[in-house]
């Protein structure tokens, strides 16, 4: 579902990503972890398109991202559900229509999307918060309402780029318990994470960065 | 549905600025038709100048009778000829005795008429051209027993020319004011496209095409536009029917001037295009 062969990132000053290639399987729930700095969210960029590499083959969710016409990108991002880290969310827009913008963008009628956000609220919780703007809300409940933007539209593949880091432990099960269910429904997902406690007795496959090289990659 | 949302939700939200940009683009409409209006009279007040003008055909002393028959015949078969007038000497004279009236002892003196037999010719109106009415004199000119001719050609001519030049100026002004429309719209988009930057890359990261992106701005560009030009319609019918209408009609200039009512209604749809293809030109070279 997601391969990278030999794939490397410079920035203007240093090198992002070096040479990683490694290889996730379709319905896995898989981890990306390593220090600060070592490349996660770079590694997110290139897969949702938001940056090019340099060198290097990255395929995903069946589209190979060098030979995409710059047209078709948005067909490869409605298949792709992310969680950035620093959330995206539109200030001026309440929670509800931040998540329904996944729904509308691609034409879905209104009375459907009603009933997607509003499950999808129900799904981290936050049912009670539709009305509010982010801004009001805590960085957990802000974390929450990106994670329901991200699965609403039921992407193929998930990408969460630290996804419990303003959580405390019961909303992180939450939201792992989350992620488990709708990667049953067959989603693959890469988590980024510090989090050594997310992947220790869950994860199948769990790829260490640091520097940008890929210096580890444990399989269960 | 969405991007219509999308369009209302930031007129409404970037109020002053589209409000702005609606008055200046009605005031410029405005301006445009006015001289719209202007060239339009002036061209209507000239269309029926050549009907005016008389030639007067003088003719050489002791012309047979027939020759005259058979030069006024000759006029008449001329297509741009609308009438045709034989002015004998005798005539001729008691024409200027009542011109002079009660001063005739000016031609007191003068026994032997030293007028000559003419015709005055006039033509039709519409539209005749300045060469059409030279060759016209031409050939009268070049007639057996005429004399001299006498004619408004030169006057004609410089009208025409007059006409040519406002014409030009006509459309040169409203060209420049069009594309001062058309750049209203370019920077208010650019701006409001710019200010909406941060919220455009979000939406493009969820999976929003161009189109999508793009579609509010090409609705509220119309809009604008359109807006614009009902506004332009409602200054222009205000100046026609309080300014023209009540306060210039004691001038007898401006008595003359009509306003082209109907073509009123086309400025909501000229604001419509340009404000589109303000629209247009600014997001047609950005990358997003
Ligand atoms: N736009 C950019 N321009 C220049 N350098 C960048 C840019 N984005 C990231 N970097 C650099 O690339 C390296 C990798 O950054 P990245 O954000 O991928 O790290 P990360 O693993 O996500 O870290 P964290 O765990 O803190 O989120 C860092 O050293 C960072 O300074
Ligand atoms: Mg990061």
């Amino acid at each position: 579902m997601i391969t990278l062969e030999n794939v490397s990132k410079r920035y203007e000053t240093q090198e992002a990503l070096t040479k990683v290639s490694f290889t996730i399987e379709k319905g896995t729930m898989a981890f990306v972890t390593g220090p600060s700095g070592a490349g996660k969210t770079t590694l997110f960029k290139l897969l949702y398109l938001a940056e090019k590499p340099d060198e290097g083959h990255i395929s995903i969710a069946g589209f190979n991202t060098a030979t995409l016409r710059e047209s078709s990108i948005p067909l490869l991002r409605r298949n792709i559900g992310v969680v950035f880290q620093d959330f995206k969310l539109l200030n001026n827009k309440t929670v509800y229509d931040n998540i329904a913008l996944t729904l509308r963008i691609r034409g879905i009628m209104e009375r459907e999307t009603k009933e997607r956000v509003n499950s999808v609220l129900k799904m981290v919780n936050l049912r009670h918060k539709s009305d509010s703007y982010p801004l009001t809300l805590s960085g957990g409940e802000q974390q929450r309402i990106t994670i329901a933007r991200a699965i609403v539209g039921e992407p193929t593949v998930m990408l969460a780029d630290e996804p419990t880091g303003n959580l405390d432990a019961e909303n992180e099960d939450a939201i792992m318990n989350i992620f488990k269910r709708i990667n049953a429904k067959g989603t693959t997902i890469l988590i980024a994470t510090h989090n050594k406690r997310l992947y220790d007795n869950t994860a199948k496959k769990v790829l260490y960065l640091d520097c940008g090289r890929l210096v580890k990659e444990a399989i269960r | 549905m969405f991007p219509l949302r999308l369009a209302i939700q930031s007129i409404l939200k970037e109020f002053w600025i589209n409000l702005l940009t609606v008055l200046s683009i009605g005031a410029l409409l405005m301006m445009l038709f006015a001289v719209g209006t202007i060239v339009y009279n002036i061209e209507i007040m000239t269309r029926r100048l050549p009907e005016r003008l008389s030639i007067l055909v003088f003719l050489k002393d002791h012309t047979p009778e027939g020759d005259l028959k058979v030069i006024e015949a000759r006029f008449k078969s001329e297509p741009l000829v609308r009438s045709v007038e034989f002015i004998s000497k005798d005539k001729a004279m008691n024409n200027l005795k009542k011109t002079f009236k009660e001063d005739d002892f000016i031609l007191k003196g003068i026994t032997d008429n030293p007028l000559s037999d003419s015709f005055e010719i006039r033509l039709k109106g519409n539209n005749l051209s300045v060469n059409d009415v030279k060759g016209f004199i031409d050939k009268i000119r070049a007639l057996k027993n005429v004399d001299d001719v006498e004619h408004g050609g030169k006057l004609l001519e410089s009208v025409y020319a007059f006409k040519q030049g406002l014409r030009v100026l006509g459309i040169f002004t409203g060209v420049i004011f069009a594309t001062a429309v058309i750049f209203i719209c370019y920077s208010t988009v650019r701006l409001l496209f710019y200010r909406r930057l941060d919220e455009i890359e979000i939406y493009r990261l969820l999976g929003a095409t161009k189109a999508f992106v793009r579609a509010p701005f090409f609705i509220e560009g119309a809009v604008i536009g359109f807006i614009g030009g009902v506004l332009g319609t409602i200054l222009l019918w205000i100046l026609n029917n309080y300014l023209i209408g009540r306060i210039m009609v004691n001038i007898p200039v401006f008595s003359f001037i009509s306003v082209p009512v109907g073509s009123l209604y086309f400025m909501p749809a000229l604001g419509f295009v340009l404000g589109l293809s303000g629209v247009g030109f600014a997001l047609g070279r950005l990358k997003y």
